[in-house]
């Protein structure tokens, strides 16, 4: 088949066909009441569905299609339908404010301006990216086309650029949607991550209205988001950043809420680890961090704290130790712990963090101006410390790596900070938009406390 | 309050118009154009017009005629070029995928085939077909 709209209409069916799948499915993950929040956890279910069929049809000896695709879905429904509803006390009405209604249009506007910019960015060209070619979309082609992984992918030395050592979520996503729609179209594919984008505003202000923001402010925030040009752009399309934003979302909205003890907080924010850890390496970090914040979190029951650790932090190593098993043991490539111990460390922290500030945080000065007055305009709030508690480990992880990295901490920060400091995007806005909620008055109750994590 | 809303609003425009800047028309309307005017072209010569094969488009143009003349059940492809680069890396890997296949490689293993870009026959080895660009050859027994 020739033309790109053919296959973009069918990768469009089958996003649609899993994200309704996960729609059903998330019942087991969201309390009723809340559409918009199942709908984006939903379409994080379809997603799994859609990476998770390929191993398992392929461990069976069988054809990863629409047959082992259709098993897989009546498995996850069973199971969903078998899991205990997620209920509890109903929460207090919090009567959501719609906010001046030609200010909510101007933003929905703004967040469909942003979407639709993504679009052309995304779906200009077949994906080109350094890292879709060489890491990610390789990977999927080389699932999709040898039904797998073959040893020979992470054993060839003159292949370590390839990163054998990265976990397969991403590509086995990609090679899923591949099976299903019956070749490798890297074009077509391409709108998996709109698709993802759009999951990601959904799940931010939803959640935020749920929270007791107003609607203008949670568009507002959505809006910045959906035109956040370092994470939504062409670079980026097919590589792990975009996807790894919804997840560090999905584990910082769900860690507040479990924390609080909202039914079945803990089952999303498991979901959303286990899905960080089986994308990208740092998803197993975010996790730990995630527990970390969870058992600092000051004014709740311990139980409950630790019972939100155990959510991130256990499926996450799950994950981890599967990647583990496939592979046996891989070295980071791009690192050399060692360096911490050589005279010359403390020059290439230095030489790091130098190349940080003026090759990164200077050239973005307005926008690092402009957070630091939304932060300063805002108040403090224990959902909001605990999101920025979360945000700022994986930040501060990624400003030290480049003291490690064997090929120079100025060529990391070039390479890659701001691509995945941009990841971290989703959880700054939800943070931003809590403390910035008191300001413009709350639309209802809200459902945090003054407590709130330590760190 | 009303100085906190006024700071909050300072800093929301102020983003706003750093994330504007990064918006540019004439940017937008080379993808719109690229967009339509490839929309209805196969795959490969939509991933030829594209950024990926932008370094050396006739490469690209090599890779795929290369691509097509292989014969199914190839074991590997090693592809000799001049001066590679890490696109010639990423970009021949990529293409032959779900293949393996190397760019220079040190050694070459048994039942690959070789393609080189530009002229030039290594010893050892005969053609097997002149593709664009360059060629195929077989290990000569």
């Amino acid at each position: 088949m020739t033309g790109l709209f053919p296959s973009l209409a069918a990768v469009a069916g089958i996003l649609l066909a899993a994200g309704a799948l996960g729609f059903f499915a998330a019942g087991a993950l969201v309390p009723a009441g809340r559409p918009g929040e199942r709908v984006a956890w939903g379409f994080l279910l379809g997603l799994y569905l859609l990476a998770g069929f390929v191993p398992v049809a392929l461990a069976a000896g069988g054809r990863p299609g629409w047959l082992a695709f259709a098993a897989a879905a009546i498995l996850v429904l069973a199971a969903s339908r078998a899991a205990r509803r997620p209920a509890g006390p109903e929460a207090p009405p919090r009567g959501v404010e719609r906010g001046r209604a030609g200010v909510v249009l101007v933003f929905r506007a703004a967040v469909a301006g942003g979407v639709l910019l993504y679009l052309l960015r995304a779906l200009t060209e077949p994906m080109w990216a350094v890292d879709f070619l060489a890491i990610w979309g390789w990977k999927g082609k080389v699932i999709f086309g040898a039904r797998g992984l073959p040893p020979w992918t992470w054993t060839t030395p003159e292949l370590a650029f390839t990163h054998p050592e990265y976990p397969v979520g991403l590509p086995l996503l990609d090679a899923g949607i591949a099976f299903l729609l019956g070749r490798w179209d890297d074009h077509a594919l391409a709108l998996l991550y709109p698709a993802i984008q759009v999951a990601t505003l959904l799940l931010l202000v939803c959640w935020l209205e749920r929270r007791g923001v107003r609607r203008s402010v949670a568009l507002a925030s959505a809006a910045a988001l959906a035109l956040f040009e370092p994470l939504y752009r062409a670079f980026t399309t097919g590589m792990a950043e975009v996807p790894l934003a919804l997840l560090l979302l999905a584990i910082g909205v769900s860690l507040v809420d479990a924390v609080e003890g909202d039914p079945g907080a803990n089952r999303r924010l498991a979901l959303a680890a286990l899905g960080a850890a089986a994308l990208k390496n740092e998803g197993l970090f975010v996790a730990g961090a995630a527990a970390l914040v969870a058992l600092l979190w000051r004014g709740r029951p311990l139980r409950r704290r630790a019972g939100a650790a155990l959510a991130a932090i256990l499926p996450a190593l799950a994950a981890a130790a599967t990647q583990r098993l496939r592979t046996g043991p891989l070295p980071l490539r791009d690192f050399r712990a060692g360096f911490l111990l050589e005279p010359g460390f403390g020059g290439r922290m230095a030489l790091g963090l130098r190349t940080i500030a003026t090759e990164v945080l200077l050239p973005a000065w307005p926008l690092l101006a402009a957070l630091v007055l939304l932060a300063a305009a805002g108040r403090r709030t224990a959902d909001a410390r605990g999101l920025l508690a979360l945000a700022a480990l994986p930040l501060f992880a990624y400003a030290m790596l480049p003291a490690f990295c064997v090929w120079g901490p100025d060529w990391l920060v070039r390479t890659a900070f701001a691509r995945t400091s941009a990841a971290l995007a989703p959880l700054l806005a939800a943070a931003l938009a809590l403390r910035l909620s008191p300001v413009f008055g709350r639309s209802g109750e809200s459902t945090g406390s003054a407590a709130g994590p330590a760190a | 309050m009303r100085s906190r809303r006024l700071v909050a609003l300072a800093g929301y425009l102020l983003l706003l118009f750093s994330l504007a800047a990064a918006i540019r028309p004439s940017e937008l309307a080379r993808r719109a154009r690229l967009a339509i005017r490839d929309s209805g072209k196969d795959l490969a010569r939509r991933r030829l017009d594209g950024s990926s094969a932008a370094f050396d488009r006739r490469y690209f143009f090599f890779l795929e005629s290369v691509r097509r003349r292989l014969p199914p059940g190839t074991a590997g492809v090693a592809v000799l070029a001049p001066s590679p680069t890490v696109a010639h890396h990423n970009l021949t890997l990529y293409a032959f995928a779900p293949r393996p296949a190397l760019v220079a490689p040190s050694r070459i293993p048994e039942g690959w085939f070789l393609a080189v870009y530009g002229a030039g026959a290594p010893d050892g080895w005969r053609p097997v077909a002149s593709v664009a660009g360059g060629a195929v050859f077989e290990r000569a027994r």
